[in-house]
């Protein structure tokens, strides 16, 4: 990918410095705590796979069960129970409440059946068949427990596989994008800073070299000088001023014309 | 499909692979109500009276069903659809018509052979508040003694027979609404005002049935009785699954032996009842065989002849 590890454009100062680094720590101890959570979903994922695989073969057997007590109240009290029940209902009287639950900081809704009310139909097949009533009433009441139990299993588990891929979505974009382009932002403020240390010192490299040149010179002139003057003495001493037979010389060199030496 | 052999196989050839097994019921139904009425017919006084009064009973549970569903408002064409069809009488659909049983009473089960058993057992109070299976206790309990009464008229070997079967039908109900009752609101008065008038186990046996709170007690009453006791032999303590099943083998037997004799109607009550019998079999085999149960089959498969 092209701009994997491209850098923020940033204007490299101290102030800058600091400020990325706080972001790359920040990024980082983010990065590890998305990582426990995704860990910890993805655990709870398996239970709930394996938990939904079971309750789905024991729904199984327990719906072969209910229908096969149906079939015995219907042979025992006639196929019109069917009917006589069914014109009997009014109400429903097993319901189905919805409540969330927190897992690891993702709410999964899970249903719960409760019974509300009484149903009338106790005297079912009062002449014949009441007790196979009853038997399949408890036999479906059954499959309906296992049935809810089923539905809030598989509704928390999209609800998890949701939650997990987007959380690793986030890691991955931290470890893969945020946190290189923040070091790499670091890196080159880094080598900006040093860049700059290293002209300024360049600079006061060179300044220092002028100035001991210059003072080299200045110590050669003062010794030249110094050492001219001592001759001046002492010619002048023995009555000659070289200097200034030096300067005439060199000066009517160049002046007069007239002057031949 | 073994059903093709038999008389059952032009009603089932026309219908589409997979057969359900609803469908084969209700197709053994039609044939049974077309023999039913072929007879009817072909019958006269007093046997086609006899013949009628085989169906009030599923006359009776068909107006308890169009009435409760009309008190919950349900379409009444689903209702009628869902009717028995051996207890179709003409003025069916306007019971949906009726707002209160007092209406109910008087514009529609006035006409029918019903209304003697409305009026001898329930007043229209009653009526209003009565709990449907209390009412189709009810009724069915007066059908019964209303039977019992004609049978008792028409004498003869007809008497004989019809009244043992008949008895053998009350006890069986009062058996069965002792033992279902156990533990509901169904007080023991109003239990035993459901039990009829007759068979063996009045009045003593219905005396000592209503107080019973269990079903091992319905089990020491009944062992008075030789009869029964064999029934109830057959049951280890405390099951009671397949009571029904040795009562439907029971009166099966008893039916079977009503052929025995001639020249007596009873025989085509019983062959109507075996014919039922027949159905439930069928069913019962069906069902067990789509839901791969084939192991219960013989479970409950009650065999006649």
């Amino acid at each position: 990918m092209a701009g994997q590890s491209q850098r923020l454009n940033v204007v490299p100062t101290v102030t800058m410095l600091g400020a990325m680094k706080a972001r790359l720590v920040g990024a980082t101890r983010g990065h590890a705590l998305l990582k426990k959570k995704s860990d910890a979903l993805t655990m709870q994922f398996r239970q709930i796979l394996k938990k939904i695989v079971s309750t789905k073969e024991s729904m199984g057997e327990i719906m072969k069960t209910s229908s096969f007590a149906l079939t015995e109240v219907k042979y025992v009290a006639g196929d019109s129970i069917k009917h006589s029940v069914l014109e009997n209902v009014k109400t429903a009287s097993l319901k189905v409440r919805s409540k969330q639950e927190n897992i690891a900081g993702v709410k999964l809704p899970k249903f719960e059946y409760f019974t509300e009310g009484e149903t009338k139909n106790d005297l079912t097949g009062l002449a014949r068949g009441g007790q196979q009533v009853q038997q399949c009433r408890a036999a479906y009441v059954k499959a309906i427990e296992v049935l809810v139990e089923l539905a809030s299993l598989q509704t928390s588990f999209l609800t998890l596989d949701a939650a997990i891929k987007t959380t690793n979505r986030r890691v991955n974009a931290l470890e893969n994008v945020v946190k290189p382009r923040l070091e790499n932002t670091i890196i080159y403020i880094k080598a900006e800073l040093d860049e700059l240390e290293r002209e300024d010192f360049f600079r006061l490299k060179k300044i220092q070299g002028y100035k001991k040149r210059a003072l080299e010179r200045q110590q050669a002139a003062a010794k030249q000088f110094s050492v001219e003057q001592s001759a001046e003495k002492v010619s002048l001493q023995k009555g000659i001023s070289i200097s200034s037979a030096h300067n005439f010389l060199s000066a009517a060199a160049h002046k007069d014309e007239d002057i031949i030496f | 499909m073994h059903l093709s052999a038999t008389e059952y196989g032009p009603y089932l050839q026309n219908e589409p692979s997979p057969l359900h097994t609803t469908t084969i019921v209700e197709k053994c139904t039609l044939k049974l109500v077309e023999d039913y009425k072929h007879m009817l017919c072909q019958a006269t006084e007093p046997l086609s009276t006899f013949l009628e009064y085989i169906t009030y009973g599923h006359m009776i549970d068909n107006v308890v069903l169009i009435v409760t569903g009309t008190l919950h408002e349900r379409d009444v064409q689903e209702l009628l659809e869902k009717c028995h069809p051996l207890g179709m009488f003409d003025s069916i659909a306007t019971l949906a018509v009726a707002q209160n049983m007092r209406e109910l009473y008087r514009l529609v089960l006035v006409d029918t052979p019903l209304a003697p058993y409305f009026s001898e057992c329930i007043t229209s109070e009653d009526l209003d508040d009565m709990n449907i299976e209390i009412m189709r206790n009810t009724l069915y309990k007066a059908y019964l003694e209303d039977f019992y009464r004609f049978c008792q008229k028409l004498g003869g070997a007809t008497a004989e027979i019809m009244s043992d079967l008949l008895s053998f039908e009350a006890d069986r109900r009062a058996v069965n609404i002792s033992i279902n009752s156990i533990g509901t609101e169904l007080t023991r008065d109003d239990r035993k005002k459901l039990y009829s008038n007759f068979g063996l186990l009045h009045p003593y046996g219905h005396e000592e049935l209503a107080v019973c709170e269990d079903i091992d007690q319905v089990r020491g009453v009944m062992e008075k009785y030789p009869p029964y006791q064999s029934i109830f032999s057959k049951l280890s303590y405390g099951e009671s699954q397949m009571l029904d099943k040795a009562f439907y083998e029971e009166e099966v037997k008893r039916l079977c032996l009503a052929f025995e004799q001639q020249f007596h109607y009873g025989v085509f009550f019983a062959y109507m009842r075996l014919r039922e019998q027949e159905i439930r079999n069928l069913m019962w085999i069906s069902e067990c065989v789509a839901q791969n149960q084939k192991s219960r089959v013989h479970d409950s498969v009650v065999f006649i002849f």
